[in-house]
């Protein structure tokens, strides 16, 4: 128990005193992970429309490999990555192993067949009238399907929570297509790694904290736009 | 002269799901400023109709005209405003729904405002005009969706049972206010519904739809009262269609045709021999349904009359003779 109450003191510590390194880790962290999640949402809700309101041939089994995709380990989704970034793989001539957009790819295919998934639900529980009444309004497709979103934005902002829940807190893709290095892309969860791995576990574990904290802050403030106008 | 074109024309029509045929329309037009009212059961591709008639659905052939010029499903889609069974509000107060179709059409501010307020207060929606859509009754939800549709002005209003889920009163209120927004804006209509009544209420022009197939078109009165077949018959509320052979001992004359008659043209008489026994007896509240059976045919006798001495002369079992209102039976072609 004192390792965890040690583990509160020192995250606390560490996010109050200001300490460089912690506050730089966080601000990696965040920015890698939210454009993860934005990217996640740019390519998810597309997918999602057209699995939801398309008709065409495959598309259970397109249905099938996304909801499949939401139960992907991250480590295998770090290594397909890192077999296509490595030096003779197919993406090997861009340069991007071990660097943060390395880490912004394997996090984006982590969280998108959340984010597809999850939207793809929320859409089909809108009416499927709904959006031939707004059609019939004189809606064109794409203000239709925009006003079906409005409609389901308190799901879909859950399907933004859950991917960006997931890549905040993944270990295995940041690793290995990051690499953890010091000052370029070590991120919250492999700095913990590598100080429970070296003994320091209170270290490790407020690491920890921190990363719950900036985890519930965010969904704090996706919660309230969420929320917004409700009693 | 030459009469003008028809507001909406549709020609050769058929919407196929797979290899079946659900809905099959050789010539159909609406005239501007007219009701027409397409009647018929589920399932007989009203809705299919209406979404072919508002650019909504695209039919597997056919031909859409709108002015006597061939139309595409936008330009149809521009033309008309539907209001569909289900009230579908998005979230957000009344008057934000009623403005919805006028800002998909880009309607500048100052009109948009000043249209919606006109149907707000011309449905009787001005005291809930800033209350929150999703808390409205299904009657008000109605409305504001009825209000929605009109604030486009459009050349042809789509209505796709908009009645059916409201209870009695608020239905016959809404109706008659349709039908006086209808005569005064000069707006097209077409109605679907299963209910004659809705087509009594509000249309010049009805027809009868019967498995995607047109039965029957005419001048309302005309079609209700008047089925062309069978089908039409049971459509139109003739709660009896009786064969040949039965028609004739019940009227008295020989005829070759089948006849339909309503349950409320049909009296019973315990007096005499009795052609049929007495069934079944179905108290309705308002009336009561006798079921008659003469020989191989059951026959609905409808009575305001429940009286407990009209249930004993009519309890199952007792010989009866059906006496048929001459004057209300439709003999069928």
């Amino acid at each position: 128990m004192d390792v965890l109450w040690d583990a509160v003191v020192e995250a606390f510590r560490l996010l109050l005193s200001g300490d460089g390194e912690t506050w730089e880790i966080i601000g990696r962290s965040l920015r890698i992970s939210l454009t993860a999640t934005a990217l996640a949402l740019v390519l998810g809700l597309p997918i999602s429309a057209a699995l939801a309101f398309g008709r065409f041939p495959g598309r259970r089994f397109a249905l099938a490999l996304v909801n499949t995709g939401m139960g992907v380990p991250p480590v295998v989704a770090g290594l397909v990555i890192i077999v296509l970034l490595w030096r003779s793989g197919p993406l090997g001539a861009l340069g991007l192993l071990y660097t943060q957009t390395a880490m912004v790819i394997a996090q984006t295919a982590i969280a998108l067949p959340l984010v597809a998934g999850f939207s793809t639900a929320a859409l089909q529980q809108v009416d499927p009238d709904f959006r031939l009444q707004m059609q019939a309004l004189g809606a064109g497709r794409l203000r239709s399907l925009w006003t079906v979103a409005v409609e389901a934005r308190l799901p879909l902002l859950a399907a933004g929570m859950a991917g960006f829940g997931a890549v905040i807190s993944e270990v295995g893709a940041a690793l290995m297509v990051g690499g953890n290095i010091a000052g370029q892309t070590r991120v919250l969860t492999t700095a913990a790694v590598l100080e429970a791995s070296k003994g320091a576990f209170a270290l490790a574990l407020a690491l920890g904290v921190i990363l719950l904290v900036i985890a519930f802050a965010v969904n704090l403030v996706l919660t309230a736009v969420q929320q917004h106008g409700r009693a | 002269m030459t009469a003008p074109p028809a507001l909406l024309g549709l020609r050769g029509i058929a919407v196929h799901v797979g290899d079946r045929a659900i809905l099959e329309l050789e010539h159909l037009t609406i005239e501007p400023g007219e009701t027409l009212a397409i009647l018929g059961a589920n399932g007989a591709g009203k809705s299919t109709l209406l979404r072919v008639a508002g650019g909504l659905r695209r039919p597997t052939r056919g031909r859409l005209s709108l002015h006597g010029r061939a139309a595409t499903p936008a330009q149809l889609r521009e033309a008309s405003a539907a209001v569909l069974q289900r009230p579908l509000l998005r979230r957000g107060s009344v008057r934000t729904n009623v403005e919805t179709g006028l800002r998909f059409k880009r309607v500048p501010a100052p009109e948009r405002r000043q249209r919606t307020a006109q149907w707000l207060q011309r449905l009787g929606l001005e005291s809930l005009a800033d209350q929150a859509a999703h808390s409205l009754s299904g009657g008000e939800a109605q409305r504001v969706s009825l209000a929605r549709a009109l604030a486009l002005a459009p050349q042809l209003l789509l209505l796709d049972e908009p009645f059916g889920a409201l209870d009695s009163p608020t239905r016959a209120e809404l109706l008659a206010d349709l039908r006086d927004i209808l005569a005064t804006s000069g707006t097209a209509a077409l109605l679907v519904t299963h209910d004659r009544h809705e087509a009594a209420a509000t249309a010049d022009r009805t027809a009868i739809l019967h498995s995607g197939t047109l039965r029957q078109i005419g001048p309302t009165p005309t079609v209700l009262d008047h089925p062309a077949d069978a089908d039409c018959a049971r459509l139109l509320g003739f709660d009896n269609i009786l064969s040949p052979h039965v028609a004739s001992r019940l009227l008295g004359r020989e005829t070759d045709h089948a006849v339909a008659v309503r349950a409320t043209d049909c009296r019973l008489d315990s007096d005499g021999g009795g052609a049929g026994a007495v069934e079944r007896i179905l108290p309705f509240g308002a009336f009561t349904r006798a079921i008659v059976r003469i020989d191989d045919t059951r026959i609905f006798s409808d009575t305001p009359a429940s009286s407990p001495e009209w249930l004993t002369a009519f309890e199952p079992g007792t010989r009866v003779d059906v006496h048929i209102n001459l004057s209300a039976a439709r003999t069928l072609p």
